[in-house]
């Protein structure tokens, strides 16, 4: 029965950490660009939330504001320094982006103080369901449903809307997008600006969660990592599949060899760059 | 070429440095170092800037090489010559390994496959806790005794380090001026030509691993011997992700560059963080400046500065040439 | 020719300039002036720990310059949370600064680190850290500590508990994989099966954890009565919420080992701690009449009430300098000689410093967090429902100090 639970458990982590890597995976299929602010972009949004709810502000309203200011901060970073480097190696991509992580970091400490804090679940959310001995709080059922909308929102924005078709092939050529007469510039920056702002809004979601405190990002890029590279670089499916099974994995180690559990996410994922090279759903 | 990136010039730079340290410092420790991570930068763009590869795993083999020297000198008494060379084996068969699995995806993958190794070294040397000391580490690691008692003044053992420093970068020099270091330079820029002309491209590249994790954990044991303790922090990614910082301020065209990227970094850190305590928001926005406008680091400066001030007419000439 | 000199010259400026910041400072610490180094992390994941430490040894320095006539003066060192760092920068201070007093060292790894170091320098080291082998196997002569170690902290925690809950018999740990973590739960074992208890399962957890809800469901699976939480500081925050998410604190008795402080308090919130137990070396509102005046100190300075971080830093300052001048000097054999077996009025009532292993014998609390409407003021988070002192025998605790 533990075993079912886990997975079950796991399936639900698995949701946020698809939210957490696919900003990731998107920025890097259309700009081939390692993005090490992610995580930064994930505490930033988990900061302006706890920040706007401590205001006295809603939380169903302080989540959206929090992810779309965070958007726009990386829009603003897209603009003015980013697209500057894009042709360089990607020595100065990690160079540049792990700067601006350590900024985003320290800002916040200086910000809000080292200390870190709790946002309470919104209200109706507190409290947990109960299936048998199955225990689950309420607030995390919510998260897997907000974000399997989400994930159906996204993906019809990928696959049925204009930008979604150029962000797709532009993720196979940026020439292409180029001779099809589209302003590269300004999509790069709505795309980047979208897949930092899902950052945010996994950093909002998850603080009722976790609370928030100023590190918060390191561990949470280290996922985002693990589930790009498992599941394919730019590759949506991937990320969801990837999102889940290392989530799945995580949650029934916790069972098995709780020890061990970490050991066991980098052994897959050094094995799938090893043998599948673009993951598990990557383009080849 | 330019006069400053010449090899003897380079070495002359090199032993200039080790001179002119234990007059700017008043801490041996912190001259030792600086001369520690000189090295440790200085094979890290052996990877970088002679072959190409931005490895995010030279935290592994900087912390194998303390542990070796943890482990064989408090548990098992091993002399301190012997020790530096089982570290400096050890480094060089795990960098064969991870260069020789990495090696084979190119690109982000590289260094995602870099990055995924160091992670998994970390978490092997956590969970293996009995050899490692786990998160306490393993302490009372000493300092070597050549005769005339253990060396318990950093000053002397910072010419211990230094002789190793000289002597390692002498190498490492030697190396990227012969063949072999011309052929990394060529793989390095066109992979495909040197794969056709015919050059074992692989074990090249491997073997520029070999040697670059070698000397890392020769660096990683004289680490432990300085500070006393072999901790779990040396095999941490931020060891891995510091080493390359380094590297890239320096710049990449010269070995030298790396002991400018290394000395820079550690005296600006131990000079900011007394200063203000959450200077590494400086240091970010420092790293976004070297990307936007000092691409080659600040040797690149340096050797900007040069031709313009000695070398002018040599470069009017060249253009001259061109035209 | 002349390029080359002209580099050097320049070399030199930039040298001379990086230096200075030492030199001024090392001019400035010149005189009758007794120096104590705080080392502890000012930047870095425990910087909250380090700001608080460095507060209250700033206290403690003002108090002893006023009661003894002689200016004191701390000196934070930023261990960044490295024991490397830790290292170079006592070695520093030992031999550049001529520091013989040190009190600090928030991390176990950092702490066992500077020890070893004070020891070997001159140097006397006293540290609130957690590892028993601090005052254990790993002891030495020039290291103390103030805190109370896991076997004592176990003992004083759970066993009020097990007396006021006679229906509590099944028990659930989390532990963090490291020694700290293994100590607490070896402690607890013993305890645990004294009283006849069981141990119906535990979840260890890797340092960088902090997701808990796969261990918060094996927990769950195995019905425990109580929840016992071996873990620390931020891992220790992010266990509790999700914890209290999966509705546990209406299904059981949560119980943390080895709390942090008042400002786990502050940053949890009182709706989230109320009714969970809490294992503390330090409180705010402990009647004693050091702790009244330190009180008094902190809330004229700083305006808010001194947590764990602040007080322990502030007694470990006080011990060193109170040691310095009963020994007339800084020299480590008689500040040492003026430490073994000190019995003082501490924080806790009378602390006695065993001369056999240099552990501080003092009490260990057990809190009860209250509901927010029954606050008196904004840091009254929790009642004190017990108190006292439990200590492995000198014999037992594996330190060989002749």
């Amino acid at each position: 029965m533990t075993y079912l639970f886990q997975v079950l458990n796991g399936i639900g982590l698995g949701m946020l950490y698809f939210l957490l890597a696919v900003g990731l995976s998107i920025i890097f299929g259309l700009l081939q660009f390692v993005n090490f602010a992610h995580g930064a972009f994930y505490l930033l949004g988990a900061y302006l939330t706890y920040d706007l709810v401590e205001r006295g502000m809603s939380f169903w309203l302080a989540m959206p504001i929090a992810a779309l200011i965070v958007a726009v901060v990386a829009g603003v970073t897209e603009a003015l320094l980013l697209r500057r480097i894009y042709k360089l190696p990607h020595t100065f991509h990690i160079l540049v982006t792990v700067g601006i992580a350590l900024f985003i970091q320290e800002l916040v400490i200086i910000l809000w103080g080292p200390l870190g804090g709790s946002v309470a679940a919104p209200d109706g959310l507190n409290g947990v369901v109960i299936w048998g001995d199955f225990i689950y709080p309420k607030y995390r059922l919510f998260t897997i449903a907000f974000t399997a909308v989400l994930a159906l929102v996204l993906y019809w924005a990928l696959e049925r809307t204009r930008l979604g078709a150029i962000v797709r092939a532009g993720s196979e050529s940026t020439e292409n997008m180029a001779l099809l007469g589209y302003d590269t510039l300004r999509i790069n920056t709505v795309v980047f600006a979208a897949g930092a702002g899902l950052a945010g809004l996994a950093g909002g979601l998850v603080s009722p969660i976790r609370g928030v405190e100023p590190f918060m990002g390191v561990e949470a890029l280290s996922i985002a990592f693990v589930v790009v590279v498992i599941g394919g670089m730019g590759s949506y499916v991937g990320a969801l599949v990837a999102g889940i099974l290392v989530g799945v994995v995580q949650s029934l180690m916790a069972t098995i060899w709780p020890e061990g559990a970490r050991l066991m996410i980098y052994i897959g994922m050094a094995s799938i760059i090893v043998m599948m090279p673009r993951g598990l759903f990557g383009r080849a | 070429m330019l006069l400053i990136n010449r090899p003897l010039v380079q070495f002359g730079l090199a032993l200039l440095t080790v001179l002119a340290l234990p007059l700017f410092l008043r801490s041996g420790i912190l001259a030792s170092e600086v001369l520690i991570y000189a090295l440790i930068a200085a094979a890290c763009n052996l990877l970088l800037g002679y072959t190409g590869l931005l490895s995010f795993g030279q935290g592994i083999f900087f912390g194998l090489g303390s542990y070796v020297a943890g482990i064989f000198l408090t548990r098992y008494g091993v002399p301190v010559w012997m020790v530096l060379i089982m570290a400096t084996l050890l480094g060089a068969a795990v960098a064969t390994l991870v260069g020789w699995l990495s090696i084979r995806r190119q690109g982000v993958y590289f260094v995602m496959l870099t990055l995924a190794f160091s992670q998994l070294f970390y978490f092997l040397a956590y969970t293996f806790s009995d050899l490692t000391g786990g998160d306490n580490g393993l302490m009372d690691v000493p300092r070597p005794d050549l005769g005339a008692g253990p060396m318990n003044n950093a000053w002397s053992f910072y010419i211990f380090v230094a002789v190793s420093f000289l002597v390692l970068f002498a190498l490492m020099l030697q190396a990227t001026q012969s063949t072999f270091g011309r052929t990394l330079i060529a793989v390095r820029d066109n992979e495909e030509r040197a794969a056709a002309i015919g050059f074992p491209v692989k074990a090249f590249k491997t073997a520029a691993f070999a040697i670059s994790g070698a000397v890392t954990a020769y660096g990683g044991a004289l680490k432990a011997m300085l500070i006393g303790v072999a901790p779990l922090a040396n095999i941490e990614h931020h060891t891995s992700e510091m080493i390359l910082i380094m590297t890239i301020i320096g710049g990449s065209t010269s070995l030298f560059a790396s002991v400018i990227g290394a000395a820079a970094y550690m005296i600006l850190a131990d000079v900011l963080s007394q200063i203000w305590p959450r200077w590494l928001l400086l240091l970010g926005l420092a790293l976004v400046c070297v990307a936007l406008f000092l691409q080659k680091g600040l040797w690149g400066l340096i050797e900007k500065l040069w031709v313009m001030f000695f070398q002018k007419d040599q470069s009017l000439e060249k253009k001259e040439a061109e035209h | 020719m002349i390029g080359r000199r002209k580099l050097l010259l320049s070399t030199a400026g930039a040298g001379l300039f990086l230096a200075s910041p030492g030199l001024l400072r090392h001019a400035s610490a010149a005189g009758d002036v007794l120096k104590v180094g705080i080392p502890v992390p000012i930047s870095g994941g425990n910087a909250a720990n380090g700001k608080y430490a460095s507060m209250g040894a700033i206290i403690a320095a003002e108090e002893a310059t006023a009661k003894y006539g002689r200016e004191v003066k701390t000196f934070d060192l930023d261990t960044e949370g490295k024991p490397a760092t830790a290292v170079r920068k006592v070695q520093d201070a030992i031999q550049q600064e001529g520091i013989q007093l040190f009190a600090g060292g928030i991390l176990s790894s950092e702490s066992l680190a500077m020890g070893k170091e004070a020891d070997k320098g001159g140097a006397n080291f006293i540290t609130t850290a957690g590892a028993d082998e601090i005052t254990g196997t790993e002891c030495n002569a020039a290291t103390f500590r103030w805190s109370v170690p896991t076997f004592g902290a176990i003992n004083q925690s759970i066993r009020p508990i097990i007396d006021a809950l006679p229906n509590a018999k099944r028990w659930y740990t989390i532990t963090p994989q490291y020694v700290f973590g293994e100590g607490l739960l070896q402690a607890t074992k013993d305890v645990l099966e004294e009283k006849g208890l069981e141990l119906v399962g535990n979840s260890y957890h890797s340092l960088t954890e902090k997701e808990f809800s796969g261990y918060l469901t094996n927990a769950i699976a195995t019905k425990p009565d109580v929840l016992l939480i071996l873990n620390f500081g931020a891992q220790c925050a992010d266990t509790l919420r999700q914890a209290v998410s999966f509705g546990l604190k209406e299904r059981m008795t949560i119980v943390v080992a080895w709390a942090s402080g008042l400002e786990q308090f502050e940053a949890l919130g009182a709706d989230l701690c109320e009714g969970i137990y809490f294992g503390a070396q330090y409180w705010h509102t402990i009647d004693s009449p050091a702790n009244a005046e330190l009180v008094k100190l902190t809330r004229a300075k700083y305006n808010e009430n001194p947590n764990y971080s602040l007080a322990g830093s502030y007694i470990c300052t006080k011990l060193m300098i109170d040691a310095a001048m009963k020994a007339g000097s800084t020299d480590q054999k008689a500040v040492q000689a003026a430490l073994k077996g000190m019995t003082y009025a501490g924080l806790t009532g009378e602390e006695h410093v065993r001369p056999e292993d240099n552990q501080v014998i003092k009490n260990y609390y057990l809190l009860k967090a209250r509901a927010k409407s029954a606050m008196a003021n904004k840091d009254d988070f929790a009642e004190v429902i017990s108190s006292g002192q439990s200590f492995l025998e000198v014999a037992k605790t594996g330190c060989k100090l002749s």
